[in-house]
C-alpha cells in the first residue's frame, strides 16, 4: 500500500530519507544533544560486559577489544557509548545493541553492558548509492550480502550511466575476508558481469575517426578483480591486485579484447579535532595494463585526488583535487570522464568529449551552511579533460546549489555557457 | 433474561470504569501571564520509554501545545513546542530533564525528581502566553508529546546506504511500537472563564 502510492523510486528514496531523518523522528541532533545531558556522565565506568560478558573474556575482534576496555576508568559518556553500540552492531553484523548501566561496587562507579540481539536472516539487502539525473537518468546498486565470522559475500545488481562513457549494466558479486593472519591485512575478490550501452554523440564520433585512435567499443565486459588490502598505519592503508577484464566488441565476428592489469592504491586519511575540525583525505591510484598478464591492450593510468575539508561551528568548506594521465593504449572504461555528478557538475560530459580523454584535471571548491540536521551548501566546479598531443580544450567552470541531509543529496548545478543558462538537478544518496 | 441484563450492565460498568482510570484527562490553567496545562493520569514515563531510562540512556520526548479556535482545526492561534531529554540518575534513583530552546542559552534543566514530578515540569514548560488570546473567545488545546527511540534510526542509513532488511523490519512492526505517542484534546475555554477560576 506504501510502495503503491509512490510514483517513483527516488521518491520513496527522498521520502524515507526525510522521515527518518527529519523532525518527525528529531534528528539525530536531538538524540545526540540528549545523550549529553544524560545525567549518569558524573560517573566512571567501572566495567564494560556484552550480553554479561566480560570484554576481557568475549570473543571480539582485537581492535573493538581494546576500544571496549579503554572504557574503563573513563567518565561514564553516554554520546561514546551509543557510539559504541551503533558500531559493535555494525562491525559483528548484528540486529540491535541495547545499552544497559547499573550500579558499580562503589559508588558514583557504573557498569556498562552491552546487550546484543543477533539478526533473523541471514541476508541483508541495501541500496549503498541511487541517483537521478536530469539529463543522465537512473544510476543505482541494490546488493544483498551475508556475513560469516570475518567473510562478506555480497551479490549486487547495478546500472550506472554516471562514472564512464557508457552507460554499463548488470551483476557483480564480491567474496572480502576482512582478517587474514591479521585485523590488518584483508582480502577481497570480485567479479562484473556488464552489458554497455553507448550514446549516440559517443558512437557518432567513432564512425568519425575515433576507432583509427585505436579505441574500440564493445557490448558486454566481464572481469575478475582479486587484491589484498594491508593497513599499514592508522591513516594510511595499501591495496595490491589485479583487474582481468574481457571485453566482447560490437562489431560482429571480432574476437573478444583482454584487459588485464595490476593495480595499486594507496590511501591516507588524517583528521584534527578541536575547535576546528580538519580533515585530509589523499588517493592515489596506479594501474598497470601488461601483455605479460595476457592483456591486449598495454597501458599505465594513474589517478591522484586530495580532498580538505574544514569545519567550524556551523560552517563547512572543503577542497577536492582530482588529477590522472593514462600513457598507452587504454580500453574504453579506463578512460576519464567529465560532468559526472560529482565533476563538472551540470555538464553534459559528451558536450565535452564524447569519447573520454586521457588527461584530466579537476577541482572542486565548496562552503556549506548547517540548517538544523542538514548542511545548505554552494559550490564551484573547474576542469579540463583532454587528450595526449592535444591541447585541453580549455577549463570549463560551473557552479551550484546543494542540500545535503546525511546521506541524502539534492543539487542544482548550472555550467558555465556563454549565451545560455541550462541547469540540471540531481537528487540521490552517496553520491 | 435478567441475569443476562445484570451480566450485561455489569461489564458495562467494568468497561467504563476502566475507561474513567485510563483515560487522562486535560487539565488548563492560568499561571501569571501564560496558559498551562497538566494532566495529572497521563503517566509518559511508562512503558519501553520508563524501561530504556532506567537503563540508563536518555530519551527524548517532544512535545507541542496547540490553541485553535475550532476543534480539530489545522491553523493554530497560539503554540508552544519544546524538546526534552530525559534520563534516570542510576544511583540516586531519580530522573532529570533537560529543555533545549530554540535560542542558545535558553536550555534549561532540573534533576532529582520523581517520574509524575518530571512529567509536571515537562508539561508545565509547554506554556502559551494569554495575551495572544481574546478574552472572551473560546479556544481549544490539544497537547501532542512524543518519544523518539534512536535505535529506530540507527542502521536504517548509513555507510551502506538504504539498509532495506532493517527498513523492512522497521515498517513491519505495529505503529505504536516504533513510536509512543499521546494526544489529549480539551475545551472550549476562554481566558476570562480562567481569570474567573483562578480568582475564585
Amino acid at each position: 500500500m506504501f510502495a503503491a502510492r509512490l510514483t517513483s523510486f527516488p521518491a520513496l528514496l527522498l521520502l524515507t530519507g526525510s522521515a527518518l531523518s527529519g523532525p518527525a523522528f528529531a534528528g539525530q541532533a536531538l538524540l545526540r544533544a540528549a545523550s549529553e545531558a544524560n545525567v549518569n556522565q558524573r560517573y566512571t565506568i567501572e566495567s564494560v560486559s556484552i550480553s554479561g560478558v566480560q570484554v576481557e573474556r568475549a570473543k571480539l575482534p582485537a581492535g573493538l577489544r581494546h576500544r571496549l576496555i579503554a572504557m574503563v576508568g573513563a567518565r561514564c559518556d553516554m554520546t561514546a557509548i551509543g557510539d559504541m553500540a551503533a558500531e559493535l552492531r555494525k562491525e559483528l553484523h548484528l540486529r540491535a545493541v541495547n545499552e544497559h548501566l547499573s550500579r558499580g561496587s562503589q559508588p558514583d562507579q557504573i557498569r556498562v553492558n552491552f546487550e546484543v540481539v543477533k539478526r533473523d536472516i541471514a541476508f541483508e539487502v541495501s541500496v549503498p548509492k541511487f541517483l537521478y539525473h536530469s539529463k543522465q537518468g537512473f544510476t543505482g546498486e541494490v546488493q544483498a550480502s551475508t556475513h560469516a565470522g570475518p567473510n562478506t559475500f555480497t551479490l549486487g545488481a547495478v546500472s550506472n550511466g554516471d562514472d564512464l562513457t557508457e552507460r554499463y549494466t548488470g551483476i557483480v558479486a564480491r567474496y572480502e575476508d576482512a582478517k587474514v593472519f591479521s585485523d590488518k591485512v584483508r582480502f577481497g575478490i570480485g567479479f562484473e558481469d556488464f552489458h554497455e550501452q553507448w550514446s549516440n554523440s559517443t558512437q557518432r564520433a567513432m564512425a568519425a575517426g575515433g576507432a583509427e585512435s585505436g579505441l574500440e567499443l564493445y557490448r558486454t565486459r566481464r572481469g575478475v578483480s582479486p587484491g589484498f588490502t594491508f593497513v599499514a598505519a592508522k591513516s594510511l592503508t595499501l591495496s595490491l591486485g589485479a583487474n582481468f577484464a574481457q571485453m566482447k566488441p560490437e562489431t560482429s565476428g571480432a574476437s573478444q579484447r583482454s584487459a588485464n592489469a595490476l593495480t595499486a592504491d594507496a590511501h591516507f586519511a588524517h583528521s584534527v579535532e578541536g575547535t576546528v575540525q580538519q580533515t585530509l583525505d589523499g588517493k592515489y591510484s596506479l594501474r598497470l595494463g601488461t601483455r605479460s598478464l595476457g592483456s591486449d591492450y598495454s597501458y599505465t593510468r594513474q589517478t591522484i585526488s586530495f580532498r580538505y575539508q574544514v569545519k567550524y561551528g556551523k560552517q563547512l568548506a572543503s577542497d577536492d583535487f582530482m588529477g590522472g594521465n593514462i600513457s598507452g593504449d587504454a580500453p574504453f572504461f579506463e578512460r576519464f570522464v567529465l560532468g559526472s555528478s560529482s565533476t563538472l557538475r551540470g555538464w553534459d560530459r559528451y558536450a565535452i568529449n564524447p569519447l573520454g580523454g586521457t588527461r584530466v584535471a579537476h577541482n572542486s571548491l565548496s562552503y556549506g551552511y548547517q540548517f538544523g540536521d542538514g548542511v545548505g551548501e554552494v559550490f564551484y566546479d573547474s576542469g579540463a579533460l583532454w587528450n595526449r598531443d592535444k591541447g585541453t580544450g580549455g577549463v570549463r567552470h560551473s557552479l551550484g546549489i546543494g542540500y545535503r541531509q546525511g546521506i541524502f543529496v539534492l543539487t542544482m548545478a548550472f555550467p558555465v555557457v556563454e549565451g545560455r543558462v541550462s541547469p540540471v538537478f540531481m537528487a540521490g544518496m552517496n553520491y | 433474561m435478567a441475569a443476562l441484563g445484570a451480566g450485561a450492565a455489569g461489564c458495562a460498568l467494568l468497561v467504563t470504569a476502566r475507561a474513567v482510570t485510563i483515560a487522562p484527562k486535560l487539565l488548563v490553567h492560568l499561571d501569571g501571564d501564560y496558559i498551562h496545562i497538566s494532566a495529572p493520569r497521563l503517566g509518559f514515563l511508562n512503558g519501553k520509554a520508563l524501561e530504556r531510562l532506567k537503563d540508563g540512556v536518555s530519551i527524548a520526548f517532544i512535545g507541542q501545545l496547540t490553541i485553535t479556535s475550532q476543534p480539530n482545526a489545522v491553523v493554530a492561534d497560539a503554540r508552544s513546542a519544546a524538546r526534552f531529554a530525559l534520563s534516570y540518575d542510576i544511583w540516586d534513583e531519580h530522573f532529570s530533564v533537560t529543555r533545549f530552546g530554540d535560542r542558545p542559552g535558553s536550555q534549561r534543566s532540573i534533576s532529582h525528581l520523581s517520574a509524575q514530578a518530571a512529567e509536571t515540569w515537562c508539561l508545565d514548560n509547554l506554556a502559551v502566553e494569554q495575551a495572544l488570546m481574546h478574552p472572551d473567545k473560546p479556544f481549544y488545546v490539544q497537547l501532542d508529546l512524543r518519544a523518539d527511540d534512536p535505535r529506530d534510526q540507527i542502521g536504517v542509513i548509513g555507510e551502506p546506504g538504504i539498509n532495506i532488511t532493517r527498513l523492512i523490519e522497521i515498517f513491519s512492526r505495529p505503529v505504536k511500537g516504533n513510536q509512543q505517542r499521546w494526544l489529549l484534546n480539551a475545551g472550549p475555554f476562554t481566558v476570562a472563564e480562567l481569570k474567573k477560576a483562578r480568582y475564585g
